[in-house]
């Protein structure tokens, strides 16, 4: 019968949907530690080490200092303003701001690098660390200001009462009793925002350069592992494509090892 | 106002300015090109870079093609295969499962693109090629196929890659929206006798809203990716109907050109116009997105 | 012949026994009234009847149902909802859809018109046997959330008799009513009866009065007593159906 037919066909719609896009994905997966584990163990701990010839310390230092001078920039004023959401919801720059952050956790990231580029790297003269830090503080912000908002207005109002109650000041009962009861959400926001920016490619090439190099200063070019990988892909040498997987490997151990435990706990709650 | 709310204000002032800014800052910037081209930037298939000032001229139609015709190859594939994944994980998936598909999805909605793009280039490019070759062999009287020397760096792949990418990250928001759906429904339709396709095809139109700001927000996704899009798309100014053609895209432009645009006078601004067009695009899709979105969750 | 037998029906949740041992003989063309205190498994019986309870894995079912002598476990599950139609307790319309489609899209899944105009018809006749056609005859494109919530009940009345069952399933369909509209769907009940075999779940001991006609008493998952509602009520012959009747229990 023809229904039970489309019933049928339905199921197996169901089934190569997830055939179709888990089979990518497990790929993906796979071909990264296919490609990029025999380079790893061919060369060995100097590949993280060393700079030239083959090592990418340099783009792992990069990233390493780009992604914690962006935390410092970024996870403060994020909290602030998550908690100034979350305390003042009906004032008009909340309702104007909550549908704002929603609108800037997908937008363009190499729109956030130009807009960088335009009021720092220009003004300066050249790449910076400092001018990538921004630009990656610019991407974080809204996932941490989300998170924040929210475990701020979970925190049960009974508690809330109770401290003001107790006659503390507002500021008082903020940082005293409902960010410690929100740590939990504000923690993960935070990781979660230090996990995406440490693998963003686009807001970095015109803030700190397409470089190897992270020798010295924060006003100087930078690089960092994406950016590199984005560079040695582009590049007619076999060798270097071995170096793109083995970096990719990395890039993406470093990803998992902050998002895999962020994601597990978020599982209990 | 306390003043707590004055300690904390600049902070949010400062935390969402900077969309404005980003605004007025493009803006300003792309002045030089519209005074010197007007919407010819738009409108116009021809990047002419030259010594002299006089001779530049710039038009990004091509890139703005590549990004309406990449993204809607993506929004096309991965529409389908986000609501099939969202009904399979909760209605098909033994339960065991579920928790584990939610965080493999989770993982690659998060995964850094870069990783998607070096997949992209040194697996997914070559496959594509050999498929494009053999179509291109046999049905090149299709216009879709119809383009020589295919080279797997086309329009197609990149749909194909932001599918792939976005997919993940609209099957969760369709996921969470069908799960959600109280139980009561779900128990009506079957008590009138319906089959699991018509309960599903019942309860789908209950979150049809959410699944068409899903729509809009991964189409706003693919339309800002940049690198993995730029490693694959192919790079060249075309303008051409066929799936195995290389083009442009709006974000990919950028990405290629900026590097040597300072050595000319007006390649900068001319990107500059580029990155303001991404921008509205980007603007108007998310709040279209976002706006349907929360208007839906709190009726 | 009896419209549904139930014989020795157990049900467990997991490792909760809800229903232990249920016998019942419910004739057909009358309003058969289950009654019992809140969490007795009432809903529970009323749901093995039309195969609900198969939606969660983890309930396991043994005994026997039958409708008009056949066995609804032996029979196609979407034909065994066909003949026994449900309302719920919570007016439940699908609020994205109209009026009408709401009454039409599962009987044209079920194949119960034929055509467009067949079906425009079938909507007309279920919601004037509902008693709603006269007041939503002019809106049928309207969002079914828009009505009241007698309105509401009564297109859902409409919606399980575009089906054309023979037994009808009621979950206590007027406990979140106002009186005035549990007052006309109790009004529709008795005209209902008529025509089909109405089940119908109620914790009010006063609402089996009104509309019943057979009455049985569920008690922690056993059938306490079974009668003919004059009978139960005035006479009950176990000293527990006694109590609950006059409020002592429940």
């Amino acid at each position: 019968m023809l229904r039970e037919l489309k019933n049928k066909i339905f199921i197996l719609y169901l089934l190569a949907s997830a055939v179709l896009i888990l089979l990518p994905l497990a790929h993906i997966l796979y071909s990264v530690f296919a490609y990029g584990l025999p380079v790893l163990i061919d060369r060995g701990l100097e590949f993280l080490t060393s700079a030239r010839p083959g090592g990418i310390f340099p783009a792992l230092f990069g990233t390493f200092l780009m992604v914690s001078l962006s935390s410092l920039f970024g996870v403060p004023l994020a909290i602030l303003a998550g908690i100034f959401i979350a305390e003042y919801p009906r004032s008009v720059i909340s309702n104007l701001a909550r549908p704002l952050m929603l609108i800037m956790l997908e937008f363009p990231t190499i729109l956030v690098g130009l807009f960088v580029m335009i009021i720092l790297v220009i003004p300066m003269g050249t790449f910076s660390a400092l001018a990538g830090s921004i630009a990656l503080a610019i991407v974080m912000l809204p996932y941490v200001t989300t998170y924040t908002e929210q475990a701020m207005r979970s925190v049960p109002e009974n508690f809330k009462e109770g401290a003001y109650a107790l006659g503390l000041k507002r500021a008082r009962v903020v940082f005293s009793v409902t960010m410690k009861m929100a740590k939990r959400g504000i923690l993960t926001g935070m990781l979660i925002g230090i996990a995406k920016v440490a693998g963003e490619t686009a807001p970095l090439i015109f803030t700190a350069g397409v470089t190897w190099r992270a020798a010295g200063g924060i006003n100087e070019p930078t690089g960092a592992i994406p950016i590199w990988i984005y560079y040695l892909i582009q590049q007619p040498y076999a060798n270097y494509h071995e170096i793109a997987w083995g970096a990719a490997l990395i890039l993406m151990l470093i990803f998992l090892a902050i998002f895999l435990p962020v994601r597990l706990m978020m599982v209990r709650t | 106002m306390d003043r707590f709310k004055i300690f904390l204000l600049p902070s949010v002032y400062l935390a969402f300015g900077i969309l404005f800014l980003m605004l007025i800052t493009f803006a300003l910037n792309s002045l030089p090109i519209f005074e010197r081209e007007g919407i010819a930037i738009y409108t116009t298939n021809i990047w002419r870079a030259a010594e002299e000032p006089e001779n530049e001229f710039y038009g990004i139609l091509a890139a703005i093609y590549g990004t309406i015709y990449t993204s809607i190859i993506a929004i096309v594939i991965a529409l389908p295969v986000s609501i099939g994944l969202a009904i399979f994980v909760i209605d098909v998936a033994p339960k065991k499962f579920r928790e584990l598909l939610v965080i493999l999805t989770d993982i690659m909605a998060g995964l850094p693109t870069i990783i998607y793009g070096i997949w992209g280039v040194f697996i997914l490019a070559p496959i594509i090629s050999k498929i494009m070759i053999f179509l291109y062999e046999n049905f090149s009287f299709f216009p879709l196929f119809s383009y020589r020397n295919p080279t797997g760096f086309s329009f197609l792949t990149a749909g194909i890659l932001l599918a792939i990418m976005v997919t993940p990250f609209a099957t969760a928001l369709i996921r969470e929206a069908y799960a959600a759906i109280p139980q009561v429904y779900r128990e009506v339709a079957h008590s009138l006798a319906l089959t699991r396709y018509e309960v599903t095809k019942l309860l789908l139109g209950y979150i049809k809203p959410a699944i068409v700001a899903g729509t809009l927000l991964a189409f706003g996704r693919a339309v800002g990716e940049t690198v993995a899009v730029s490693l694959v798309v192919g790079n060249s100014f075309n303008i051409h109907p066929s799936f195995f053609a290389p083009g442009y895209t709006i974000s990919s432009l950028i990405a290629n050109q900026f590097g040597n645009a300072f050595a000319y006078s007006y390649m900068p601004y001319a990107l500059f116009a580029a990155g303001l067009a991404l921008f509205f695009i980007g603007l108007i899709v998310n709040v279209t997105g976002v706006v349907m979105l929360r208007r839906w969750k709190y009726a | 012949m009896n419209a549904i037998e139930i014989e020795r029906l157990w049900v467990k949740y997991g490792n909760v026994e809800v229903l232990k041992g249920i016998d019942l003989e419910i004739p057909k063309n009358i309003c058969f009234a289950i009654m019992g205190p809140s969490g007795c498994g009432k809903s529970t019986l009323l749901k093995a009847m039309n195969r609900l309870l198969e939606l969660n894995p983890d309930t396991k079912i043994s005994g026997d149902i039958r409708l008009f002598g056949e066995s609804v476990f032996r029979m196609d599950v979407t034909k065994v909802r066909r003949e026994i139609g449900m309302v719920f307790q919570l007016p439940n319309p699908f609020p994205h859809m109209s009026i009408y489609d709401n009454v039409a899209f599962a009987a044209k899944c079920n194949k119960i018109a034929k055509n467009k105009k067949e079906l425009d018809e079938l909507v007309i006749w279920a919601l004037k046997k509902a008693a709603l056609y006269d007041g939503v005859k002019d809106r049928l494109k309207s969002k079914a959330s828009q009505l009241s919530g007698g309105e509401m009940q009564r297109l859902c009345i409409a919606r399980a008799l575009a089906l054309k069952p023979k037994v009808l399933l009621m979950d206590e369909p007027t406990a979140n009513l106002d009186p005035t509209a549990a007052g006309k769907i109790e009004e529709l009940i008795h005209e209902l009866k008529r025509e089909y075999t109405i089940i119908i779940v109620t914790h009010s001991p006063t609402q089996a009065a009104r509309v019943a006609d057979l009455v049985a008493f569920i008690y922690l998952g056993k059938v306490v007593e079974v009668g003919d509602v004059n009978e139960v009520f005035e006479r009950p012959k176990h000293e527990l159906t006694q109590k609950y009747v006059t409020g002592r229990i429940g």
